[in-house]
């Protein structure tokens, strides 16, 4: 085997991994709130940021960082839902005014960032250091790492939703809001909890990638705009789909980059997109109106 | 157990319900008999919250409440079947059973009322799999019967039992819902069927364009039937 | 049936016209009173000594008021999510740029082609997105919004320049003036695009188009049932709202003598947002006021740097979600309420069918 398609593979593999842990979260809000999230590369570089504090401030180790930097962003993804969201909830301007305040919302973490910390890049160490020689690339132990948590996540998320009473509550909420309520499942803190849940994956996506992205304010900005790709590739509010079109995704751009040179490698994925969604408008895993989760 | 004194609700701009007065007692089969249109479901959902009414109060055990959250309202043991069986269409049979006992208390016993629904609707045992909405209009009655029950109800606010359904599968539902009556439950029926209720009904409440006109014992209304043609035609 | 039976029929007949018709209402002195007062301020602010510096943020003024009115357009009345205005902008931009500086065109000729190319690009994108939901269009849009970034980046060079965008595009001439006469050309130019782009947006929002645009904005279903033909429609008010766009393009190019890059940067594109939301998301002069508001708090707001985008972050997301119609109807209905012209008197015995605009902002009826 070429070293170039090893390459490409390793490549497109930690990709795909990447793209889908972000999109997992924009995916599982889509599904159960009907929320696009644009504030979710935001809470991205809230996670990551919060991690570089801990071990540049705190000189605590990142093993310390990872689940603070988690939990951080998914308390701020929560602490948006109740001043944002809640307040529009059933409302009918609701896609309008989240939209708008979603947006609104990346700006002012881009900006508090800038003002915090600096417009320089930010060092946030690997969780495992090394890496190892495979076929002449080098394959290191971080990378191995996020496609680890990346697959365990989506084994995790799926459990979740599937087996559990709170998981089970969120696919009732995502089908039929009204019956829910009626099941006396509690609506908005069900929402609430998803986005919460959905704020701490990408914390824990930014925490891990940090090392490989290099973090600074616009850092969110990229990975938001793949996941967002991911997430229709898939097919809207779909995990199974997720995943795929993570893998997809990162694949085919990973092959464009390494045979064709790293400026087609955005474009080509664009491209990729806008035909699928003139052959499969609903997606890969195209999935109607009602059923999301 | 409930009791509606001068509810008001409707809809932007019009009033549907002009001033309700209702009780159900313990373990009592209560009828709302109207034709279509004239509040009945509107009574049931400004009941539990779905609606939230404009004035009046809904006391439950003696407790207000009256604009709950409609989750607090089923939480509290009011729990309402609702019209159209609004079922989870994209999960399993089993998962929609087991939603119905969502509530935190009820879901450590939900293998021992999925048991007693079993026996009730022996069917959804065997289907448990299969999607909700693959299910024919009869079976998905039952399921949401069944989704009812699996929560620790108090009373049962049931709308429209035989809505859209074959008289074949009309008599069973309503069967059933005679055998939930006989274990102890407080029901709380709207109808507009006179004929299908009878078994299941020990007073009636008379529904006319949003007020209740009429009021009585079963055994005694129910049989007067010139007073029900005038009423339901 | 006798003239007295049909006296109050015409009359009620007059008054449904006027309410089905509310751009006959709009009174002629006020606007005509606002482009005689725009004639004659710069001649005045040519006397004062900071009148130059005003007279280049009109200039600013008009330009940004023309794109936030045709994304408003879009977004605001057509419930098309498209964050392809920047780059729709830029496309205008760039055509007459590339047409003066390589071609060696007159500014007055290749700006022409600004609006044309602008618009072609509008159906390009909005052919394989405008069929498909809200999200869709979001994504598609920013990826066009990229991927005409990285071309003008990373293209060739008689585009990308090197990477930093043209410089040294010819700016408009005319004829030997210079100075402080040039500016007063260039106001000039710069109101006529504004009051023609604010004309036809005016008349496109009360047309059958716009008519049936707010109906698919409000019950898509309804619209759809109604036999109108929602993709179709979409479109042409995509290409409309490129027209001009790329018209605002072509003219702030000239202006500045070149085009750069960084007009992508993320802040530009939330700027324009902000003047939408802040002055009135799907109202008529919502945008308008809204760019006021931007570029008259710019001139403050310098002061405090970085602090800015954090500011202006937070108070999008506020007006968003606590007073999502923006500033325009507050002003509006006080307008109606204290200074307003007394509503013509009901015909007698008839009900003045008229419907209470100040309910329903999004309709909004008033002038600019």
């Amino acid at each position: 085997m070429s070293t170039q398609f090893v390459q490409a593979v390793w490549g497109g593999v930690l990709f795909g991994s990447v793209y889908g842990l972000m999109a997992l979260g924009l995916t599982l809000v889509w599904g159960a709130v009907r929320l696009l999230n644009l504030a979710h590369g935001a809470i991205f570089i809230v996670g990551a940021y919060a991690a570089y504090w801990v071990v540049a401030f705190l000189h605590l180790p990142i093993l310390i960082a990872l689940p603070f930097g988690v939990l951080f962003a998914g308390a701020f993804a929560y602490a948006m839902h109740l001043v944002f969201i809640r307040p529009v909830i059933g409302k009918p301007g609701f896609d309008n005014s989240t939209l708008v305040a979603t947006v609104g919302i990346s700006i002012a973490v881009s900006a508090a960032a800038l003002l915090i910390f600096n417009p320089e890049y930010k060092v946030v160490p690997p969780v495992l250091s090394g890496s190892t020689i495979v076929a002449g690339v080098q394959i290191t132990y971080q990378g191995l790492l996020v496609i680890v948590t990346s697959l365990a996540l989506f084994g995790l998320v799926y459990a979740f939703l599937s087996y559990t009473r709170q998981g089970m509550a969120i696919r009732a909420v995502s089908q039929q809001t009204e019956a829910a309520s009626l099941m006396s499942i509690p609506v908005v803190q069900t929402y609430g909890l998803v986005i919460a849940i959905s704020g701490a994956l990408a914390g824990l996506a930014g925490v891990l990638l940090a090392p490989t992205f290099f973090l600074n304010p616009q850092s969110g900005f990229n990975p938001m705009i793949q996941a967002l790709i991911v997430t229709i590739f898939g097919g809207l509010g779909s995990i199974r789909g997720a995943l795929v079109a993570g893998f997809v995704l990162g694949i085919f751009e990973s092959f464009v980059e390494v045979f064709y040179g790293v400026s087609w490698a955005q474009p080509g994925v664009f491209i990729l997109i806008i035909l699928m969604l003139i052959v499969r408008p609903n997606g890969l895993f195209g999935i109607g109106e009602v059923r999301r989760l | 157990m409930l009791e509606v004194k001068g509810l008001v609700a409707g809809y932007a701009g019009s009033e549907v319900l002009h001033g309700i007065d209702l009780v159900v007692n313990e373990g009592e089969g209560v009828i709302v008999l109207g034709p279509n249109g004239h509040g009945k479901t509107t009574l049931l959902r400004a009941i539990t919250g779905l609606l939230p009414p404009r004035a009046g109060q809904v006391l439950f055990n003696g407790t207000d409440i009256t604009r709950w959250r409609p989750d607090l309202i089923a939480a509290a043991g009011v729990v309402h079947i609702p019209q159209g069986d609004l079922l989870f269409p994209e999960v399993t049979v089993l998962e929609n059973l087991l939603m119905g006992a969502y509530h935190g208390p009820t879901w450590a016993a939900r293998n021992v009322r999925l048991g007693r629904v079993y026996e009730l609707f022996p069917w959804l045992k065997e289907r448990g799999g299969q999607l909700a909405r693959t299910l024919s209009g009869g079976e998905r009655r039952m399921l949401a019967l069944g989704r009812g029950l699996m929560s620790k109800a108090q009373i049962l606010l049931i709308d429209e039992p035989s809505l859209g359904l074959a008289p074949l599968t009309t008599q069973q539902i309503y069967a059933s819902i005679q055998t939930v009556k006989e274990s102890g439950m407080s029901l709380l029926l709207a109808d507009e069927n006179a004929n299908h209720v009878a078994g299941l009904a020990d007073r009636v409440y008379l529904l006319e364009t949003g007020s209740l006109v009429r009021e009585g014992l079963a055994q005694e209304m129910l049989r007067d039937k010139a007073l029900l043609e005038s009423y339901l035609g | 049936m006798n003239a007295g039976a049909l006296a109050p029929v015409a009359a009620a007949r007059a008054a449904v016209d006027q309410a089905a018709a509310p751009w006959r209402r709009v009174p002629r002195t006020a606007v005509g009173g606002t482009v005689v007062a725009g004639i004659l301020l710069p001649l005045v602010l040519t006397r004062i000594s900071i009148g130059d510096y005003v007279i280049t943020l009109l200039i600013l003024f008009f330009m940004q008021a023309v794109v936030a009115q045709s994304w408003n357009l879009i977004m605001g009345y057509g419930g098309i999510y498209s964050f392809a205005q920047v780059a729709l902008f830029a496309v205008g931009g760039w055509t007459t740029a590339v047409l003066s500086h390589s071609l060696g065109w007159n500014p007055f000729i290749s700006i022409l082609f600004a609006p044309v190319v602008a618009l072609l690009a509008a159906v390009g994108i909005g052919l394989p997105t405008l069929r498909l939901r809200g999200v869709y269009v979001v994504l598609l849009t920013l990826a066009f919004h990229q991927l005409a970034r990285v071309f003008a980046v990373t293209g060739p060079r008689f585009i990308s320049g090197g990477g930093y965008g043209l410089v040294s595009v010819p700016t408009f001439q005319f004829g030997n003036a210079i100075g402080e006469q040039r500016l007063l050309y260039l106001y000039y130019l710069a109101m006529v695009i504004f009051v023609i782009a604010t004309f036809a947006i005016w008349r496109v929002i009360h047309s059958p188009l716009g008519v049936a645009v707010t109906a698919l904005r409000d019950s898509e279903t309804y619209g759809v049932s109604r036999g109108i033909n929602q993709f179709r429609i979409r479109l042409i008010l995509f290409a409309i709202s490129a027209f001009f766009t790329g018209l605002a393009g072509g003219y702030m190019t000239h202006y500045n003598g070149g085009i750069s890059t960084s007009v992508f940067d993320f802040p530009r594109l939330i700027d324009l947002l902000a003047m939408i939301v802040i002055g009135g998301w799907g109202t008529f002069a919502g945008p308008i006021l809204g760019a006021g508001i931007i570029i008259g708090l710019d001139q403050y707001l310098v002061a405090i740097g970085d602090y800015r985008a954090l500011l202006e972050g937070l108070i999008l997301a506020f007006i968003a979600v606590f007073a999502p119609q923006g500033l325009w109807p507050l002003i509006r209905n006080t307008y109606n309420k204290y200074l307003g012209p007394e509503p013509p008197a009901p015909p007698a015995a008839v009900e003045q069918p008229t419907p209470d605009l100040g309910a329903t902002p999004e309709s909004s009826g008033g002038g600019a």
